[in-house]
């Protein structure tokens, strides 16, 4: 069948991406200016005008031959070399002008220390631990060690960046969609078991902030590598309209020691002696304050009230909003005598979001994406934040101080655990 | 110096693309809608000035349940059946 592509010119450094991770570089793509949404429909339908014309060339005429630049970038397991400045302020420039850089300083990966991050008995090096999309790179072991070497990472954080690639490669978490979409995500590793205490991953005070070199390595590692063997370049197939800082760096470990429940991953099956990472499609964090509440009701009233937003993926599209309770909130809750199921169904029932907050347009468009969430829906009813009570993630992490952290993702993706390898 | 390329290597196989029709002739055109706003405003309003101006016998649409899924693979095997040539789109 021949194919046309339709978009909008902004989008347009997208699509090469696209169609040649599909095997089709030649397929034509045809567009009008940006943009068709958030326009009156009689706009978005007169730009159709300007490129009937050309619509019907795509369709009549033999596509310009592109299916050569497929194998443009080395088609076998083996990761090759390539050629860079020495000196090491020219070598920041030159990363940056191929886009492989992602603004900080970086330590060139060299065959050495590339073969460093790899000794001892390990996997090896040209393992596939992944294909990661938009572009289909193949995520092997030494890929990864290059850019966990580009990030500073160490030789005992590499364990802990290739399960979080393994883990955003599992088709629940629509990794195309998580690289390439406008909103506002990255996955954020969560780091659970004895592992987290080894490597000094911070899980207390500043969790989500500078000064701990393992969370910002192995979450620098993981962006560097979306970014370059997945093919998610800002600003070209990454269509971030904002982004977030945790693009740079998103890991953080849970505070075990200080949380009255089990830990994330022991709720997913593990065992307490598990090393594991989770990932989420998330978007920064937001903070929760209540210097007041000295219940559980007080506390989950304050939480319900910053989660139930109006703009938030989650309304329409599902997924796994994040509350990360600092481990103040954690214990009054538990105080209480609430487990974190108790917690979770209690958020649920209080965080909706008045369907009055919402723009008439968006009330006729939700209930299309989401049909069983609004379909049924009296008008003028409450939408809550997640399809269910249990797709609300919790855990504990952070240190001394009466805040919390909602973090809500991207919707239309799942959080991923996977064990470490260690 | 050497480095080790940051990129590694594409799975990424080349496939070659179908044949196109010398006109709009008598064939039929599908719409795949992404779901995002106006998407189907502007397909169907380009389906049916091609229709006009092709002499295309038909004009068919489908959709994807949203922008960040891919569409059915039943939805995909009905529009090759149906269609001779598709329109799909992205973007906002």
């Amino acid at each position: 069948m021949a194919c046309v592509r339709l978009g909008t010119d902004e989008f347009l450094p997208l699509a090469p991406a696209q169609v040649t991770a599909r095997g089709l570089p030649g397929l034509p793509v045809v567009t009008v200016p940006h943009p068709i949404g958030g326009i009156p429909a009689p706009a978005a339908a007169a730009k159709a005008e300007s490129i009937v014309e050309s619509v019907l060339r795509a369709l009549t005429s033999r596509p310009a031959a592109g299916n050569a630049a497929v194998t443009a970038h080395g088609a076998g397991m083996t990761v090759g070399d390539v050629d860079a400045p020495d000196a090491l302020d020219r070598f920041q420039d030159w990363l940056m002008e191929r886009g492989w850089g992602d603004g900080l300083p970086a330590i060139p990966p060299t065959r050495d220390r590339v073969a460093a991050m790899l000794a001892g008995p390990r996997r090896k090096r040209e393992d596939v631990v992944a294909v990661l999309v938009p572009r289909l790179g193949r995520a092997t072991v030494e890929a990864v060690a290059a850019n966990a070497v580009m990030a500073g990472a160490l030789r005992e954080h590499l364990p802990v960046i290739l399960a979080a690639i393994e883990a955003v490669a599992d088709p629940s978490f629509n990794l195309q969609a998580v690289q390439t979409t406008t909103h506002p995500c990255s996955p954020l590793v969560i780091v659970n078991g004895p592992i987290a205490r080894r490597l000094g991953i911070n899980a207390a005070g500043n969790v989500f902030g500078q000064g701990s070199r393992a969370n910002a390595v192995i979450g620098r590692a993981l962006r560097l590598t979306l970014q370059n063997v997945g093919g998610a370049r800002p600003g070209k197939e990454d269509r971030a309209t904002h982004g977030h800082p945790g693009k740079y760096a998103y890991c953080v470990a849970e505070n075990e020691a200080a949380s009255p429940w089990e830990s994330l991953s022991v709720e997913r099956g593990f065992s307490t002696g598990d090393s594991t990472v989770t990932v989420c499609g998330s978007e920064g964090p937001h903070n929760i304050n209540d210097h007041g509440s000295t219940t559980a009701e007080g506390i989950v009233i304050t939480v319900a009230g910053t989660a139930g937003i109006a703009g938030s993926n989650n309304l329409y599209l599902g997924g796994e909003p994040l509350i990360v309770l600092g481990p103040e909130h954690a214990a009054t809750v538990a105080h209480s005598g609430w487990s974190k199921d108790d917690f979770k169904r209690a958020l649920w029932d209080g965080a909706r979001v008045p369907l009055a907050r919402l723009a008439p347009e968006n009330i006729d468009r939700f209930p299309a994406l989401d049909p069983e969430g609004f379909k049924t829906r009296p008008a003028g009813a409450l939408a809550p934040i997640a399809r269910d009570w249990r797709d609300i993630m919790v855990i504990v992490a952070g240190g001394a101080g009466k805040h919390s952290v909602f973090v809500p993702t991207f919707g239309a993706t799942r959080s991923v655990t996977r064990r470490i390898a260690d | 110096m050497r480095i080790v390329d940051p990129v590694g290597t594409s799975a990424a196989s080349a496939m070659t693309l179908a044949d196109r029709p010398h006109s709009l002739e008598g064939v039929t055109i599908a719409l795949l809608d992404n779901s995002k706003p106006n998407a189907g405003v502007l397909l169907e309003r380009v389906g049916a000035l091609l229709a006009a101006r092709g002499g295309a016998l038909a004009v068919k649409a489908w959709s994807k349940p949203g922008s960040s899924v891919g569409a059915a693979h039943a939805v995909l095997e009905e529009i090759a059946a149906t269609a001779r040539v598709a329109l799909t789109a992205s973007a906002d």
